[in-house]
């Protein structure tokens, strides 16, 4: 099987593929899926096409679309198998209704055998219509033969994903309705035309038989019968003939109303009927299968989405990270300054601050805005401290800036102390952070006020 | 196709700019994120997409750490009696050495932000507003972009938004946008989107666009998660397992059930995690305490007679305890009535074989052991729980998601509703069970069902 056309994935093989994966990832998990995605993506389009992509993708490496394909052709022989044997049950049906000939024909039995179980399947057809795969026994029987016959174990996903993708858009009993119609049709119309030539080719004597029923009844229920083909233009026994019938007459006219009579009512209760609704079948079918499509809603394909379309995506670095970010350089101030100094950084408005001072320990204020820092900058400059003590707050983010101006300040005096306030709230990782970029500065630090170490020098 | 909206994320050092991004972005796999300041020191675009349209690209960017120094050297650059305006003086300042050396990071923010159509300024609500951010404010007002604040981190309770409000009322700054990027609103997403449409005219179709595309894919996550959470507890209620009355058999038995079902449970978290863009790991349940096995037969269920055409009565229910006697009536009734009609709708075979293997289990002495309602009840309750745990986190939370037992108990009053009813004749619908048909007609809508009444109970919950 190389030719192409074979190959090739009709929309309802695509949609159908696609079925079966989502129904295998629904039921067993996700499928290792990246390169399938890959093409996906990059063939474009909306959702259900890249979803429809990926399906085929995922199917072809995993031997389901070979499965599919392989079905197909057990599809297709199974079909004709079954034209076959309608055929052969059609004729069976006609030459078991005249008979040899030897004997005539009992009209009513011959009819009931033509049609009876005909009628019988079409009623529960009909019935079934109501729930959504229609009850088509035959149809179903085919899709389970097809997937035994398909050689390929694969396969054995295929006709449930099949029935719950066409259920899903009500087309399964339209599907299975135009197999079964078309099937009995077949039957019908092969019945009918073996009548036709056995009743043309032999001479068959015709007669009715009842214990129960009076003649008028046989009457009624010929005329009845009848009605309908006779608009058609087939002959109707006339009531005289019927009522002489009870023995077989042999006369011509007789046997032609009889012939034509079995004929048209054939015709109209078997063959008709399923005539129409193979062609009403047939065209839901097709009108259904031209907007069927993937029901995007299932929420498998709302987690492909996101795989498939994505709704937001990285672009990548633009401006890469420098090797290393500017670090702020550590000192001390060489001569020995005078005096002590307490200054505040980035404080809490709720710190109360400055908070009760010794004597001998200049309040330097707050050092936030510009200003401030350049008056305390220049300050210190100009009178360098023996001891200054910065203080903190942990709940800041440690940015370059703020140590930035740490560092310079400890690089005015003589001994600098860091002063990490305590609030219980601050987080560990943080303050952690703040250790670790004051010992990078070598500077000490502590979490008590230094107060008594500003005042004398010593703890 | 039209330009997408371009704004770089700006602001001080651990405000949240990645975090923000995330959870635009739905995706925790953007850049990274960490309680320590400086964690990005690139510049890293985002696009966010609409039908594989891009709409909106956002950059990230490294967190000013030292505006006031280049506050001082911008100043410095400025000659006395030049007038120059603001983004010829960062044009220069781009140009000079410092740029590479000392403000490499704030170059490549004001790069970035001088290539963009605006600025989103990331806030940290929590913190006092300092010197050094009005200076930030004011260094990348020189770019001559426009500039909205964003304030992050407004869900706890020490925030300081008021303050914020007004410092930056006093710039000229009024409009806000509030965005919480760990526990962002529900609405928070179409909020946002909305205030820069407003404020950005020339972008509003696109960004309508956005919110369309993003209000749609909300309610189709949550309509999806329910359906999820309801294919769970169908399962669940469906589960049955007939053994053997012998006591070491039926305690084996129900460990295995036990087993089987907080395995079930586990998939439905997985499947829940990964509709709302989360990586495992994300998400802790306690292990689920389930009681004892159900012991009850099933096979008295007054649905299970529904399903055989069976009118049932009250006292008809009420008596079906009564024992052996009973089955036999069942079963000379089912197959007078129920069976013909049942043949013709295609059931019969179905029903029929149900019930047989019920009758057999019965005859042969067997037990039937199914999940008890009260379980089904919590497992129901801690899915929507964490439903509504996921539409509320956002995709930079760091912190692991913790459940705790749901108190509210509306389910566990309640009776199971109608699905779960039915389910509990089906076992064929129970993907735990041998031989289960997932894909029939009546299972499906019975799903959609319960899907459907969940999602009702998650908007209950949502006065939004």
């Amino acid at each position: 099987m190389t030719s192409k056309p074979s190959t090739a994935l009709s929309k309802l093989d695509r949609l159908w593929l696609a079925e079966a994966i989502r129904l295998t990832e629904a039921h067993a998990g996700l499928l290792e899926d990246a390169e399938a995605n890959r093409h996906a993506r990059a063939g474009g389009g909306d959702l259900a096409q890249r979803i429809l992509v990926r399906a085929e993708r995922l199917a072809e490496r995993d031997g389901l679309r070979a499965a599919l394909l392989h079905w197909r052709q057990a599809a297709t022989l199974l079909l004709f198998a079954l034209a076959a044997f309608a055929l052969f049950t059609g004729a069976g049906l006609a030459f078991a209704a005249l008979g040899d000939g030897q004997r005539p024909v009992n009209v009513f039995w011959a009819l009931g055998s033509l049609l009876g179980l005909n009628l019988l399947t079409l009623a529960g057809w009909l019935i079934g219509l109501g729930s959504e795969a229609g009850g088509a026994g035959l149809g179903r029987l085919w899709l389970w033969l097809s997937g035994k016959l398909a050689h390929d174990a694969r396969a054995v996903q295929l006709a449930p994903a099949l029935m719950s993708l066409l259920s899903q858009a009500g087309l399964a009993r339209w599907g299975l309705g135009r197999l079964v119609n078309g099937f009995w049709l077949l039957v019908m119309g092969a019945a009918l035309l073996v009548l036709i030539a056995l009743l043309a080719a032999r001479r068959y004597g015709f007669s009715w038989e009842t214990t129960l029923l009076s003649t008028d009844h046989i009457v009624a229920l010929t005329q009845g019968l009848g009605a309908l083909p006779a608009l058609l233009g087939f002959p109707l026994p006339a009531p005289d003939i019927v009522r002489a019938s009870s023995v077989a007459l042999d006369q011509e006219a007789a046997r032609q109303s009889w012939a034509g009579w079995l004929l048209g009512t054939v015709l109209v209760y078997g063959v008709l009927p399923r005539l129409l609704l193979t062609l009403l079948c047939g065209w839901r079918w097709r009108r259904g299968l031209r907007t069927l499509q993937l029901d995007l809603s299932q929420p498998e394909y709302q987690v492909l989405r996101e795989r498939l379309l994505p709704s937001g995506e990285s672009l990548g670095v633009s401006d890469p990270a420098p090797d290393a970010l500017p670090r702020a350089r550590p000192g001390q101030a060489v001569g020995a300054g005078s005096g002590a100094v307490l200054v505040g950084i980035e404080l809490d408005q709720d710190q109360p601050w400055p908070p009760p001072l010794p004597a001998g320990v200049t309040d330097a204020g707050l050092a936030d805005s510009r200003q401030q820092r350049q008056a305390l900058l220049e300050a210190l400059i100009r009178q360098p401290p023996a001891r200054l003590v910065i203080a903190c707050d942990p709940r800041r983010s440690v940015d370059r800036g703020t140590l930035k101006l740490i560092a310079e300040l400890s690089r005015l005096a003589a001994a600098t102390r860091v002063w990490l306030l305590t609030p219980d709230r601050v987080d560990p990782a943080r303050r952690e952070e703040w250790r670790a970029a004051l010992r990078e500065l070598r500077l000490d630090y502590v979490d008590q006020a230094p107060l008594g170490w500003l005042e004398s020098g010593h703890d | 196709m039209t330009e997408p909206l371009r704004l770089s994320v700006v602001g001080h050092t651990n405000v949240g700019k990645t975090s923000f991004i995330r959870t635009l972005l739905r995706s925790t796999r953007f850049g990274e994120v960490s309680s320590r300041a400086s964690t990005t020191r690139h510049v890293e675009g985002a696009s966010l997409k609409v039908e594989g349209d891009e709409v909106l690209r956002l950059y990230d960017t490294p967190g000013l750490e030292d505006a006031m120094s280049l506050l001082d050297y911008l100043e410095r650059l400025r000659r006395p009696g030049e007038r120059r305006d603001g983004p010829a003086l960062i044009a220069q300042f781009l140009d000079s050495a410092e740029a590479r050396g000392q403000f490499e990071q704030e170059a490549k923010v004001l790069r970035q932000l001088l290539a963009s159509d605006a600025g989103l300024y990331v806030i940290d609500a929590r913190e006092p507003v300092l010197p050094k951010y009005v200076d930030e404010l004011e260094v990348l007002s020189l770019c001559g972009k426009p500039l909205f604040p964003v304030l992050n981190f407004v869900a706890g309770n020490d925030t300081r938004s008021d303050a914020w409000r007004d410092a930056l009322a006093r710039r000229g700054l009024h409009a806000l946008l509030s965005f919480d990027s760990v526990a962002p609103p529900l609405d928070g997403e179409r909020r946002l989107y909305e205030s820069l449409a407003l404020m950005l005219e020339k972008a509003r179709p696109q960004l309508q666009r956005l919110i369309a595309d993003r209000a749609a894919q909300a309610e189709a996550r949550r309509r999806n998660g329910a359906r999820l959470i309801a294919e769970l507890l169908l399962d669940v209620a469906a589960y049955r397992v007939s053994v053997a009355p012998e006591d070491d058999v039926v305690a084996q038995a129900v460990r295995g059930m036990r087993e089987r079902v907080r395995a079930r449970e586990q998939q439905c978290v997985e499947a829940l995690l990964r509709l709302y863009g989360f990586e495992r790991g994300d998400a802790s349940t306690a292990e689920l305490p389930l009681a004892e096995g159900r012991w009850e037969e099933d096979l008295f269920h007054p649905e299970t007679l529904k399903q055989l055409g069976i009118r049932v009565t009250g006292g008809f229910a009420a008596g079906a305890a009564a024992g052996a006697g009973l089955d036999l009536m069942v079963g000379g009734a089912s197959f007078g009535a129920g069976a013909v009609l049942g043949a013709l709708a295609g059931g019969a075979a179905q029903a029929g074989r149900q019930l047989g293997a019920r009758l057999l289990g019965k005859l042969r002495g067997e037990r039937v052991l199914s999940v008890d309602d009260a379980i089904i009840a919590l497992l129901a309750l801690r899915q929507q729980q964490l439903l509504r745990a996921l539409e509320a986190r956002g995709h930079a939370a760091q912190q692991p998601l913790a459940l705790d037992d749901p108190r509210d108990s509306d389910w566990r009053k309640a009776k199971l509703p109608e699905p779960l009813v039915k389910a509990r004749a089906h076992a064929e619908w129970s993907s735990l069970n041998p031989g289960a048909k997932l894909e029939q007609a009546d299972r499906r809508a019975q799903i959609t069902a319960l899907a459907r009444l969940l999602a009702q109970t998650a908007t209950d919950h949502h006065p939004s």
